[in-house]
């Protein structure tokens, strides 16, 4: 890859990076502005509800007192002499009142004390209060805890909250006064103590105002910024060697292309030179022997072959790759009656070249559903293969036989073999192994790519064994199904796509 | 005649059952020892004067003065108008203003008080007292009898 096209594709994800670095940079600042607010405004919120509840509370015991007072002294007027039934009828409004004493100005001694009942008793702590009246004095113990049930529904009373189903903002409770009063920031939240007034200055409201910024946990906004922004620049990553990847294998293609250009217009030329100097000779020299003339003829026929069966490789590959054409003829074949006609046909001509050939047919094979052409392509690519890439050894064997599941064509030889790193990619497009020997022997790069194309439009695969030196064996697997059973010819199967 | 008889037993019977259960009712069902614990904290340390007022609309006199109270002592009388304590003027007063006064004046106990005793002025200054151990143990002796049942025992001094 250029290094014009590596800057080309960095530049772009270099400046997509900055913009979302300053992005998550100006979040992550707004999230920790958002947070100081927020922590004000609960802190602030906490004091405040803290305090006016504490105010109100204080009112409603002040009422609670008051109207206890109040109600004493409209008793006295209306009974002459206070009894200890109307201290106990007083005690009995004033559920908070746990004893009283009732001493009259007139005569100390006659004072009338009650308590309330046994069941009633707490061992809770007892405040002590009195106020005069126009015929004496009552003074009365009470439980503040009592007197404090009163409060309950101020606590319900949100400050500041207009709507009812609003969710309350801060949770109010009743403490014990602690040392300390004032804020307190908690691990969840705010909190905010603030004393009763006498006589209840033993206790406190206490406002919490929970705020998901007082947690350091995944629901505060400051970290959720900080993992999308990595997550953000993880994914930056990610896309750029995804880019870069296509990238390299772009080029990989444009390098093969080049190549292809170069070795098929060398290819085309040389047969089309001998085509030219045969048809030359013969035309020009009268003199030939027929001997000589019928060689001529023969190597100007063996070009001719030689050039259509690789303009056919081409124009076949170019074919299936676009899948643009008409898909493949299925008719009803033979397999043993092809690979012999096959054999049949190019016999003399593997032979010619000093090969044995060794052919093992099983009977048994049934009638399948195939592309006459594009199989014997195939197996012919195959054949031509073992014939080009031969070794010491002039062996050619093609066994035809079935699995349970399939149909198996092999085709043998004892060449030159390919090297363990090139064998994944010798079905590529335009690759030819790269080594010495092929450079001498002529090719386009596509047989392979074509057999393989050819089996998979026939949903079957190619298998490649071999072993440098000692020699390859190519085995087609045709998924296997007789001729009846299958009624309509399959579509042109989905081709691997190289480019 | 017999009937008569089971008559007026049933009238004895039903009489008795009521006035038990009317007992019953005003029964204190504190036991007695917390009874007198809370009216002895209540009282002990308290500070009382002694008289009784009475509105004269407008202003105040004394209407009684309790035996042995500090107003006893420091010569307050039935009939003496109330002209000022602690320096207000109590000419136009209600009993609660004056009960203001005396809870102003509650923890010192002092009161200066100008009466009117025979169209004659006269300033009585006075230090109000705490209770008596003899009031209130009579106090707790009352409470116990009617409350509890439990008969007075001898007043100890």
């Amino acid at each position: 890859m250029r290094r014009s096209d590596r800057v080309s594709v960095l530049v772009p994800l270099l400046i997509m990076s900055i913009g979302l670095g300053v992005l998550a940079w100006r979040s992550y600042e707004l999230s920790a502005r958002l947070e100081d607010g927020v922590n004000t405004l609960a802190s602030q919120y906490a004091g405040y509800a803290a305090d006016i509840t504490a105010r109100r509370t204080d009112s409603v015991v002040r009422n609670a007192i008051f109207e206890a007072s109040e109600e004493w002294q409209q008793i006295e007027r209306r009974t002459a002499v206070p009894t200890s039934a109307s201290l106990e009828q007083w005690m009995k409004s004033n559920e908070w009142i746990s004893s009283a004493i009732y001493v009259p100005d007139v005569d100390p001694t006659h004072s009338i004390f009650v308590s309330e009942p046994v069941g009633r008793h707490t061992n809770g702590t007892r405040l002590t209060r009195e106020f005069y009246t126009s015929s004496g004095l009552v003074r009365y113990s009470y439980d503040p805890d009592r007197l404090l049930e009163r409060v309950q529904p101020v606590l319900h009373q949100q400050p500041l909250m207009q709507r009812a189903e609003t969710q309350p903002q801060a949770q109010l409770a009743i403490v014990p006064a602690p040392s300390k009063h004032g804020d307190a920031r908690l691990t969840d939240g705010f909190a905010y103590t603030a004393p009763l007034a006498p006589p209840l200055s033993g206790y406190a409201i206490r406002a919490f105002v929970r705020t998901a910024y007082g947690s350091s946990g995944w629901e505060n906004a400051r970290y959720i910024s900080v993992w999308v922004s990595v997550l953000a620049l993880a994914l930056t990553a990610l896309g750029a060697y995804l880019a870069l990847h296509g990238l390299k294998r772009e080029a990989e293609t444009m390098k093969l292309r080049g190549a292809l250009i170069a070795n098929v217009s060398h290819e085309l030329r040389t047969p089309l030179s001998m085509i030219r100097l045969g048809a030359e000779t013969l035309k020009r020299s009268s003199k030939l022997t027929e001997k000589q003339r019928a060689e001529i003829e023969d190597a100007v026929l063996r070009e001719v072959l030689h050039l259509s069966h690789m303009v056919e490789n081409v124009l076949d590959v170019a074919r299936i790759q676009n899948r643009s054409t008409k898909a493949l003829a299925f008719t009803p074949v033979y397999p043993r009656e092809l690979v012999t006609s096959l054999v049949s046909t190019y016999e003399s001509w593997i032979t010619s070249r000093g090969f044995e050939i060794s052919l093992q047919i099983e009977e048994a094979v049934e009638e399948q559903l195939w592309d006459r052409d594009a199989v014997s392509r195939a197996v012919l690519n195959l054949i031509d293969n073992a014939v080009k890439y031969c070794g010491d050894t002039k062996f050619l064997g093609i066994t035809l036989r079935q699995s349970p599941e399939h149909v198996i064509i092999d085709v043998q030889d004892r060449g030159i073999g390919i090297a363990a790193a090139d064998l994944p990619r010798i079905f590529d497009p335009y690759y030819r192994a790269q080594f010495s020997d092929t450079q001498t022997r002529r090719g386009a790069g596509l047989g392979l790519t074509l057999v393989q194309q050819i089996m998979v439009s026939h949903g079957g695969r190619v298998e490649a064994e071999s072993t440098p030196g000692t020699g390859s064996t190519f085995r087609l697997l045709f998924p296997r199904g007789s001729a009846s059973s299958l009624q309509t010819a399959p579509a042109l199967a989905e081709a691997p796509q190289p480019f | 005649m017999r009937f008569r008889t089971c008559q007026i037993v049933v009238a004895i019977v039903s009489l008795l059952a009521v006035s038990a259960q009317a007992q019953e009712k005003r029964k204190c069902t504190t036991p007695p020892a917390e009874c007198e614990r809370i009216i002895r904290q209540m009282l002990s340390g308290r500070r009382y004067l002694g008289v009784q007022l009475q509105e004269l609309n407008p202003g105040l006199s004394v209407k009684s003065v309790v035996e042995d109270s500090p107003a006893d002592r420091y010569d307050l009388r039935p009939g003496d108008r109330l002209m000022a304590v602690n320096g207000k003027s109590t000419r136009d007063a209600t009993i609660q203003d004056f009960k203001q006064i005396l809870g102003q004046a509650k923890e010192t106990g002092r009161l200066w008080i100008i009466v009117q005793r025979g169209g004659i002025l006269k300033k009585i200054e006075l230090r109000m007292e705490p209770y008596t151990k003899a009031q209130i143990d009579k106090i707790v002796a009352q409470h116990m009898a009617e409350a509890h049942n439990i008969a007075a025992a001898p007043a100890q001094r």
